[in-house]
């Protein structure tokens, strides 16, 4: 029996979305350029804005002399202890309050009145707390960090699957193995996504609190430089920041791949 | 209006807008618009508010116009940029530091220097401190010490008395809290040990009782702290920088005998110094009690101390906030004063 073959056009065609990877790298490299460009022909001042290549130069310049790592150190000190802190109680607060409905009584409102307070606004505050050495700094960065991984995680636990808890526990599960084996592994996308959005505020956070008071660090190369208008440095350290937050973005999505392998294979 | 006649006076306007260009160089009187002049709402100032209160500007020809800021740096900022004509504020890092960047401005006049005194800025220390024994400049050694930003008035001074008692920058710590309201609020709360704040910050700050005057920072090193600077478009327009400088001037001679003259160390007060105090309290904002504790320093004719501008120069690079030094000739031009002063007589 003969097949006769009938060529049909995709008609979904359009919703494919291709990687296009080279124009991804096109686009970054065109603005760089357009960028050159625009400083190179003397339409913008350099000292206004300064070259891509000047910020290049600069910025080995400020490797060579180590003052660049001893900044990069300071700030990357003080997100570790923020973050950690942060994400740790932020992971503990959620599964509790996801899981207990005496925390989720007690927490829920306590974290609903201060969830919206911008954290910046408490920097003054901390700072009359604590002093103004590292403590406050760290500590505004944890609680910019708390907030989306107390309320993420605690999402994530409401939204385990309650067939699969009633599973485990048919099978004679007690309470902490629930937690441990069901109610944990099913929250940690959401936990992940608190992460990432944690990183983000953690960042914006450091930068502020080391604007204030404070004798190295990323933030403080950025003001200092704006302050002694020295275009070109304050430039090396907005590209540091953004190559952090790419860094911090990568990593924990690289974690994330570790961590939740069911998801990913 | 018909159209024939609308084209005439379109035409008449375009003749008389291009008249002064058509006559080459045109009579002081030839107006151009306003000089944007930048100016922190200081007693510092006072000379500049004169000049406009008095009509000494619009005597030459020059319309005045004040634009306010909160800081020295952004004033040299703005003037790079060709938002301002004229700048009058403190010599800091980031106005050298603009010129480095390529961009040009003129150091032309003096506006105000800390001189022994006359009491400008102060180093206030924490009272406890004070009665524990704190009294002296040698004994801030290892000392947290405040002052607005890194690159300014305070960080240049404070760390050229040190050098000259014998200290280095390296032997404090200098912590930059931004705004001067909030230096104050630093030494209140204990977060530094002693701070550096211009007049009216530290009689007040004696007044609430958490703070003592260790020293006016003037009697332990004189310098020229503030000056008139000059945009380059109004540099190269020569003669409405010149007329501009001779209303400055007046103003100076003005501010310079009411206020200034001494005798025998003793401040001996002009008959129209209490104009001076009105109209700069009416500027400021400021009550003239406040206003009278004292107007700083500056030339009768406001003649820029040139050397220091050199030495200060020499301090930023020395201390790693500026690259290298500029050649004097190309961030100083004193011969707008001078043609002043000489056409003003004397």
């Amino acid at each position: 029996m003969a097949v006769e073959r009938v060529v049909v056009a995709d008609r979904t065609a359009f919703l494919r979305r291709p990687d296009h990877r080279v124009v991804r790298a096109l686009a970054l490299l065109g603005l760089v350029l357009l960028w050159e460009l625009v400083t190179r022909t003397g339409w913008v001042s350099p000292l206004f804005l300064p070259s891509p290549s000047g910020v290049l130069a600069e910025g080995l310049d400020m490797a060579r002399s180590g003052q660049l790592l001893v900044h990069l150190l300071k700030s990357l000190q003080r997100l570790a202890w923020g973050f950690g802190v942060g994400a740790l109680a932020g992971v503990g607060v959620g599964v509790a309050v996801g899981f207990f409905a005496m925390a989720e009584a007690v927490v829920q409102p306590i974290i609903a009145a201060t969830f919206p307070i911008p954290k910046i606004a408490l920097l003054p505050l901390l700072i009359l707390w604590l002093g103004i050495g590292e403590a406050s700094k760290v500590a505004v960065v944890a609680l910019g960090v708390f907030f989306p991984m107390a309320i993420n995680t605690y999402a994530g636990v409401r939204q385990a699957d309650p067939l699969l808890i009633r599973a485990a526990v048919s099978f004679g599960a007690g309470r902490w193995s629930v937690i441990r084996k069901v109610v944990v592994p099913s929250a940690l996308p959401m936990v992940f996504a608190g992460l990432k959005l944690g990183a983000g505020t953690a960042l914006l956070l450091l930068v502020a609190a080391e604007q204030i008071a404070a004798d190295a660090g990323i933030g403080f190369l950025i003001l200092q430089s704006g302050n002694l208008m020295e275009t070109t440095q304050l430039m090396v350290g907005i590209v540091v920041l953004s190559l952090l937050g790419v860094a911090s973005y990568w990593a924990l999505g690289a974690l994330e791949r570790v961590v939740i392998r069911w998801r990913h294979t | 209006m018909s159209v024939t006649r609308r084209r005439v006076v379109a035409l008449l306007v375009l003749v008389l807008a291009a008249a002064p260009v058509l006559a080459g160089s045109a009579e002081a009187q030839a107006p151009a618009g306003p000089v944007k002049v930048g100016v922190l709402k200081l007693t510092s100032s006072a000379p500049i508010f004169v000049g406009v209160e008095k009509g000494f500007f619009k005597e030459f020809g020059v319309e005045p116009e004040l634009v306010y800021f909160q800081a020295a740096a952004p004033i040299a900022t703005a003037l790079a940029a060709g938002q301002l004509d004229v700048g009058a504020t403190g010599l800091t890092a980031a106005l050298y530091n603009i010129v480095l960047g390529g961009e040009k401005l003129w150091i032309v006049a003096d506006k105000g220097r800390e001189w022994p005194g006359y009491p400008l800025v102060a180093i206030v220390v924490q009272k406890e401190l004070w009665d524990g024994g704190l009294r002296s400049i040698k004994d801030l050694k290892g000392r947290r010490i405040g002052v607005t930003q890194l690159g300014s008035t305070f960080h240049y001074h404070i760390g050229n008395i040190l050098q000259k008692e014998g200290l280095a920058l390296s032997d404090v710590r200098i912590v930059p809290l931004q705004a001067m309201a909030a230096t104050v609020e630093a030494l209140k709360g204990k977060q530094v040990d002693a701070i550096l704040v211009p007049q009216p910050f530290p009689g007040a700050v004696e007044a609430q009782g958490f703070g003592r005057i260790m020293a006016w920072a003037g009697d332990l090193y004189p310098w020229q702290i503030a000056a008139v600077f000059y945009s380059d478009k109004l540099a190269r327009d020569r003669t409405r920088a010149v007329a501009f400088m001779k209303g400055y001037v007046k103003a100076s001679r003005y501010y310079h005998d009411a206020a200034l003259v001494q005798k025998d160390g003793r401040p001996a007060h002009g008959p129209a110094y209490e104009e001076l105090v009105e109209i700069t309290a009416k500027y400021t904002g400021a009550r003239p009690e406040i206003i009278k504790l004292g107007f700083p320093f500056q030339d009768r004719n406001g003649r820029l101390l040139v050397p220091d501008i050199e030495r200060q120069m020499a301090w930023w690079v020395a201390n790693g906030f500026m690259k290298r030094p500029l050649p004097l000739r190309s961030v100083v031009d004193t011969s707008f004063v001078e043609e002043a002063v000489k056409g003003l007589e004397r």
